[in-house]
């Protein structure tokens, strides 16, 4: 078994340790963050390895927007590049993982279809189109009405839960049961898949695919209870029964309507200043979030010490390329619209 | 057939009276072009005149459209016009109650149909829900509207089951799966009226989706999805039955309805035409083309029909600036096929040569070149005459092409006999010229000499073009004008010169004539802003800084330098693909010979037969792009601009591409 990883993960290791050091250090992010004004900001991320991504547009056309594009179409290419690489058991659940961008853009192309938004609005919010999968989208939002972009999807894994879901869209005419019903069914597929991978390659995938699963599967419980204020049964039904360290009982025990602060501390005891974190839900909600992040980039870091050979460093390793993303969105957006330091960097991961 | 037909503007002043006469004259001939003139309208003109007819074009083309739903209604086609020549305005008030008295009949019929197919696809997706729960053997009727108990049947996604499950823990329910495959299962979820609130808001947020129990049916769901089968039974003979009206209805109006199409559709025409007219206050001004030799036609048949209009006529130039003038190609009807290939790289502007005849020559030639085999060309020809003689219904769409593949094929089988090639065998028949395989640097050479011949026309070409324009600034400075031509020369000759051994050749001139050739033309293509912009009167005359022109002026030089190179190389490949093609054909063979030994048995022609079939159809298509590559990127680029403006005659029934 051993000797099999070794060959089957020895070049996809040599190469995403070289990707890993390409990432940026909390020493270079604080530099960015440093960048006068926006302009600045992108002269800036021309000199790193999304620089290549950039130049293909003209300075004129880099709006944020199309700044955050071209800088996704970067992580794009590199899970590509990774997919390519890894032995076949590990390609179903890279594969799946990628697919984490393409339900954003459906929701992304379904919000478009409602607000009647043409296509060059929305294909700049989209995550970049790739090789690796594909939606329809532009004929999506050309074809005008949820129902007809939903027919367009036939032969994809997302037709049948949309198709199924339709009918209570047509019903509350909200896009809300659309989107959950995506979410749950890509959330389960990713935990099926992990689950399917071969021994060590299950345990290091579920240490940072179940990781993600928990943040998200915790903070909908939370958001569901206290921004939505829905019924305990239908919080069960929107949330998943598995996780890594977050199990069913937590989740029903937030539902029942337990301490949240009791039930996170129970969860992840080295969290410090939960209790205040909780206290002012809505304030400091994406605090918390951030906060749980931070744990799922340590535990995507920790993977690279130890065996390497291993689904879990190519999965740890587009985990960090996402969440430097979501780093270099929260500058880009704090640059372009001049929002003072002390306001963005408490954003940063 | 050099240039496009020469062309005449006209500008008529019409008096009202004549308005109509004088327009069925100029649609009915199909020779004028029609240039808006709208903007000359005059306010206030004669009673409102222009809004008139605004309004009157708006009135025939929602009609037009009105009839077009009704006979889209009853699957009909437009046929053809039957009128020979246009009369009168349709008459909208009399028209008008025809057509609405024919929709409102065939309206009828087609509500009844949208009806009765809504009622079917409403039945069989009551027993799509069915089906599921088809083997139950229970009266689901009661289940309807329960007093005591909340009930519901329906469709659940199979991963959702257990969590349904766990979120109705503290309800008292009962709930079970009757039927599951890998995606969805049939359940049925029961509890207490009391609890419904919970019970509905839990099989919601599970994406329970309910079936509908048709209304009216009672009994078991087999006994009721047998009553639904006689219900979509029922309205498929009443579909079968409104199917039958609909062909009467189409045979009773076909006639009626195309004949009035096509009277409202002119109509409708002339009124748009008569919108671009500029519309003063008792007469009407036209301006428009003709193409000159009509031009006498034309002004007697206005004259005939309008005595006080005023006519003027302006020869146009070729030079100066004529984007405007519409182009009317004028080549004989056979070349038709090489004008196509013209014209998907680009019409000819109307003060340009028109290219037609020079690909006419040209393609079939460097074709025949590289594809030259007797048999496969031959073979070609015929596959060309059957394509433009519409013999095969399912080649048709390729028709226009015929003539091209049928030139070629000939051209291709001529090359075949100077090679001594035929269906691949080089000892069939004798070469009267050479066979390229076996003087590869031979073929190689002559290939690059008719490609620098060529290249010659081309620059003259384009040098000609720019002296018809009097652009003199393209005409002696451009890197494809007399500078680019003399640069180009000189290269060649200290080309030639330094490869004269090489290539065989002596060259009876001194190297100093082609070094200062090359470097006046060097030194005015890189100045050749300068000068452009001092002859057109242009300043400054250098745009953006010295430092700036230079840096621009020397790159460039440096790239019509390698475009010259690569121009010049580009013609290697149709002695390569001369010589490819020997060797492909000796590749067939050998694989032949294994599959047949010796012996030349059945394997050995299986082998050779579809070899060539290969051969004609792979390497005919390689060779066709490649000789498409020639034409356009290397010759073509040099000399022509294209971008003329389409001729579109006024024509009361739509004509094809002229």
């Amino acid at each position: 078994m051993l000797a099999s990883g070794v060959t089957d993960y020895a070049a996809i290791n040599a190469r995403v340790r070289v990707m890993y050091a390409t990432l940026y250090t909390p020493q270079d992010l604080a530099v960015l963050g440093e960048a006068v004004d926006f302009p600045t900001l992108v002269g800036q991320l021309k000199h790193s390895p999304y620089g290549p991504y950039l130049e293909r547009v003209s300075d004129k056309d880099l709006t944020p927007r199309r700044t955050v594009f071209q800088i996704k179409a970067r992580v794009a290419d590199q899970f590509a590049s990774i997919i390519r690489m890894s032995p076949k058991q590990a390609r179903q659940v890279l594969i799946q993982l990628f697919r984490y961008f393409e339900v954003d853009n459906l929701k992304a192309v379904l919000r478009g279809i409602v607000t009647g938004a043409s296509w060059d609005r929305v294909r700049f919010v989209l995550f970049p189109p790739s090789t690796i999968t594909n939606i329809p989208a532009q004929a999506m939002v050309e074809a005008g009405s949820i129902g007809a972009a939903v027919e367009l999807l036939r032969g994809t894994p997302y037709y049948e839960t949309l198709s199924h879901a339709m009918k209570r869209y047509s019903a509350e005419q909200n896009l809300f049961p659309l989107e959950v019903a995506l979410d749950l069914d890509y959330w389960r597929s990713l935990w099926k898949e992990t689950n399917n991978l071969p021994a060590e390659d299950r345990t290091q995938g579920l240490r940072v695919v179940g990781t993600l699963i928990d943040i998200t599967n915790l903070m909908w419980a939370i958001r569901y209870r206290e921004y939505h204020h829905i019924s305990e049964e239908e919080l069960i039904n929107y949330t998943l029964s598995f996780g890594y360290r977050v199990s069913d009982k937590d989740i029903r025990d937030i539902a029942a309507g337990a301490d949240i602060a009791q039930v996170v501390k129970r969860v992840y005891p080295h969290l410090s200043d939960v209790d205040m974190l909780i206290q002012e839900n809505h304030k400091n909600l994406p605090k918390l979030e951030i906060e749980l992040k931070r744990h799922l980039m340590n535990q995507c870091k920790a993977v690279f010490v130890g065996s390497p050979f291993h689904i879990g460093l190519s999965l740890a390793y587009l985990m960090l390329t996402e969440l430097e993303i979501q780093d270099l969105t929260v500058l880009i957006e704090a640059k372009s619209s001049h929002t003072p330091d002390d306001e963005f960097r408490q954003y940063l991961l | 057939m050099f240039y496009p037909q020469a062309m005449t503007e006209v500008e008529l002043i019409i008096p009202s009276r004549d308005l109509l006469d004088v327009t069925k004259v100029l649609s009915g001939q199909g020779i004028f072009h029609q240039a808006d003139s709208s903007y000359m309208t005059v306010k206030n003109n004669e009673s409102g005149a222009a809004s008139n007819w605004q309004e009157k074009a708006s009135a025939y083309a929602a009609l037009e459209r009105h009839i077009q739903s009704i006979m889209l209604a009853l699957s009909m086609d437009e046929g053809q016009p039957v009128k020979k020549e246009f009369e009168s305005l349709t008459e909208l008030d009399k028209v008008r109650p025809v057509v609405d008295d024919i929709e409102k009949e065939v309206k009828q019929t087609s509500d009844q149909m949208n009806a009765e197919h809504k009622k079917l696809e409403l039945v069989e997706s009551n027993i799509r829900q069915l089906e599921p729960v088809a083997e139950i053997d229970l009266d689901i009727s009661a289940l309807r509207s329960p007093r005591y108990l909340f009930s519901m049947l329906g469709l659940l996604p199979v991963a959702n089951i257990e969590r349904l499950q766990t979120s109705l823990e503290r309800i008292p329910n009962v709930f079970l799966t009757l039927r599951q495959d890998n995606q969805k299962a049939v359940v049925w979820l029961t509890g207490s009226q009391n609890n419904a609130d919970i019970l509905e808001r839990a099989a919601r947020s599970a994406y329970l989706n309910p079936l509908t129990l048709p209304e009216g049916y009672q009994g078991t769901p087999g006994k009721i999805i047998q009553s639904l089968h006689d219900a979509v039974g029922e309205t498929q003979r009443e579909i079968k039955e409104l199917k039958e009206t609909v062909v009467a209805q189409h045979n009773a109006y076909v006639k009626q309805l195309q004949a009035l199409l096509w009277d409202v559709r002119a109509s409708r025409m002339l009124t748009d035409a008569i919108v671009r007219f500029g519309q003063l206050r008792y007469t009407y001004l036209i301006v428009g083309w003709v193409p000159t030799r009509y031009l006498d036609d034309f002004t007697e048949r206005i004259k005939a029909v309008s005595k006080d209009s005023i006519i003027e006529s302006f020869t146009t130039k070729r030079g100066g600036d004529n984007q405007a003038v519409p182009v009317a190609l004028d080549n004989p009807r056979f070349l038709n096929p090489f004008q196509s290939l013209v014209t998907t790289y680009g019409r000819p502007r109307y003060g340009e040569i028109d290219p037609t005849w020079l690909m006419t020559i040209m393609f079939p030639l460097l074709f025949g070149a590289m594809f030259g085999d007797l048999g496969q060309g031959l073979v070609l020809a015929g596959l060309g005459w059957l394509l433009s003689s519409r013999k095969v219904k399912a080649l048709n769409s390729m028709a226009g092409l015929g003539g091209v593949v049928m030139a070629c094929g000939l051209v291709a089988a001529f090359f075949g006999l100077m090679y001594g090639s035929f269906f691949g065998f080089e000892d069939v028949i004798p070469a009267l010229w050479m066979q390229p395989i076996n003087n590869i640097m031979t073929i190689l050479k002559i290939a690059i000499g008719a490609g620098l011949i060529l290249l010659n026309i081309a620059f003259l070409l384009g040098i000609y073009n720019a002296y018809v324009a009097r652009d003199w600034g393209h005409f002696f400075f451009d890197h494809n004008g007399l500078a680019g031509l003399v640069l180009y020369w000189g290269l060649l000759g200290l080309l030639g010169k330094a490869g004269s051994s090489f290539l065989g050749l002596s060259i009876p001139v001194p190297t100093i004539v082609f070094i200062v050739l090359a470097v006046v033309g060097g030194f005015a293509v890189t100045l050749s802003e300068v000068f452009k912009h001092l002859i057109e009167g242009h300043r400054p005359l250098i745009e953006g800084g010295i430092a700036t022109y230079a840096i621009q002026a020397f790159f460039e030089l440096f790239e019509s330098l390698v475009s010259y190179l690569s121009n010049s190389l580009s013609f290697v490949r149709v002695g390569a693909f001369a010589v490819a093609h020997g060797g492909l054909s000796s590749a067939i063979f050998i694989l032949a010979a294994l599959m047949g030994g010796n012996t030349h048995g059945l394997g050995y022609w299986l082998v050779v037969i579809i070899g060539n079939i290969f051969i004609t159809g792979f390497e005919g298509l390689i060779v066709g792009i490649q000789t498409m590559r020639l034409s356009y990127y290397e010759m073509f680029s040099k000399f022509f601009t294209g971008g003329g403006t389409r001729y579109e005659p006024l024509a009361l029934y739509p004509s094809k591409e002229n």
